[in-house]
C-alpha cells in the first residue's frame, strides 16, 4: 500500500495527540461505521432466524434454476466489484488517476449490474404474489418480511455505495481527493461485498428446494 | 504528525488467490445445499464457510491484516462479542413456536 501523509502546522504539532492505530480518522471513521452496521445487518439476520425458528410453516421458494442460479451470479459480480476496487485503490496509490477512475467505473458498472440483477428477482417475485406480509405459497407470510428487509437493506448498500464511488470517482479525477479517500471508500464496498457472504446463504441456499 | 498508511500490501496474485478462493467457497456451499443434510447440519455448514469468507475479505481484501495490530483487537472482539450476544433470542423462538396456535 502506498503512503500518504498528513502533516499538521508546525505551531500545533506538539499538542497534535498520535494516532493510536497509525492511521487516517477518515479511515477509522469507516472503520468503527463497519462495526456498527455488521451489528445492524446481524441483528437484522438474528431476526430472520428467531421468525424462521419460531415458524412451523417457514417456506422454501427459491429452486436451483433460475432463483440459486441468479444468486450465483450476482455474487461472482459482486466479488468481481471487489477486484477492480483493489484495482483502483492499487492505482491511486500509484498516482495513476485515469486509471483509478477507470477501475471505479468498473466497480460501478458491477454494482448496477448486480443491483439490475436483484430488483429483476424482486419483480419476478412480486408478481408472482410475494410481498411484506404475504405469500403465495400459503405458508409463514413472515418470509416476505425478512427477505425483503434483508436483501432491501443490502441493496441500498449497493446503490449508494455505487453513487459515492461515482461521486468519489469525479472529485479524485479532478484532484481534490486523494488516494487515501479512494481506500475508505473500497472500505465500504468490500464491506457491501462481505454482508452478501451472508445474506447468500442465510437468505437463498436455506430456503432452496 | 505524521501517519503513515499501512504498507506491506499484498499483490495482484494474492488477491487473484483470495478471489478464486471466494468463489470455490460459494460453490460448496450450494453443492451442499443440493447435499440434503439436516437443516441445522446445513446451517452450521454455510455459516462456518460464510465467516472464513468474511475473515479472507476482511483481512485481505480490507488490509486488516496488514494495518496495526491494536486495530484488529479493538474492532472484531467487540462485533463478535456483540453477536453472540443476540443468541440469547433462541429460547424465545422455541417458545414462541410451541404456543402459535393452530391454523384455522
Amino acid at each position: 500500500m502506498g503512503e500518504s501523509e498528513l502533516t499538521m502546522p508546525g505551531g500545533h504539532a506538539a499538542t497534535a495527540e498520535a494516532s493510536p492505530y497509525g492511521i487516517t480518522s477518515k479511515k477509522l471513521v469507516m472503520w468503527l461505521f463497519i462495526i456498527a452496521d455488521s451489528a445492524t445487518f446481524g441483528a437484522l439476520l438474528f431476526g430472520y432466524g428467531y421468525l424462521r425458528l419460531g415458524s412451523p410453516d417457514w417456506p422454501r421458494p427459491f429452486a436451483f434454476s433460475p432463483s440459486i442460479l441468479n444468486g450465483m451470479v450476482m455474487t461472482v459480480v459482486l466479488l468481481s466489484s471487489s477486484m477492480t476496487m483493489l484495482g483502483a485503490v492499487a492505482a491511486a496509490q500509484k498516482g495513476d488517476r485515469p486509471a483509478s477512475t477507470r477501475w471505479l467505473g468498473a466497480t460501478i458498472v458491477l454494482g448496477l449490474t448486480f443491483a439490475g440483477l436483484h430488483l429483476n428477482e424482486w419483480s419476478k417475485m412480486i408478481t408472482e404474489g410475494w410481498s411484506l406480509s404475504t405469500d403465495p405459497l400459503g405458508k409463514s407470510v413472515e418470509f416476505g418480511a425478512a427477505f425483503f428487509s434483508i436483501t432491501g437493506l443490502h441493496l441500498l448498500h449497493v446503490i449508494s455505495g455505487a453513487v459515492a464511488i461515482a461521486v468519489v470517482a469525479i472529485m479524485f479525477r479532478r484532484g481534490r481527493l486523494t488516494a487515501g479517500h479512494i481506500e475508505t471508500t473500497g472500505l465500504y464496498w468490500h464491506f457491501v461485498d462481505l454482508v452478501w457472504m451472508f445474506v447468500f446463504p442465510l437468505m437463498y441456499l436455506m430456503n432452496a428446494h | 504528525m505524521t501517519i503513515i498508511e499501512s504498507s506491506n500490501e499484498p499483490g495482484a496474485t494474492l488477491y487473484v488467490v483470495v478471489f478464486v478462493g471466494l468463489l470455490v467457497i460459494v460453490g460448496l456451499e450450494v453443492f451442499l445445499t443440493y447435499r440434503g443434510l439436516p437443516a441445522g447440519t446445513l446451517l452450521a455448514s454455510l455459516l462456518a464457510l460464510a465467516v472464513i469468507e468474511a475473515a479472507l475479505g476482511v483481512m485481505y481484501f480490507m488490509h486488516l491484516k496488514y494495518e496495526h495490530r491494536a486495530l484488529f483487537w479493538s474492532l472484531i472482539p467487540a462485533i463478535v462479542f456483540v453477536l453472540l450476544m443476540m443468541n440469547y433470542l433462541w429460547p424465545d423462538a422455541m417458545r414462541l413456536n410451541s404456543l402459535r396456535l393452530p391454523t384455522p
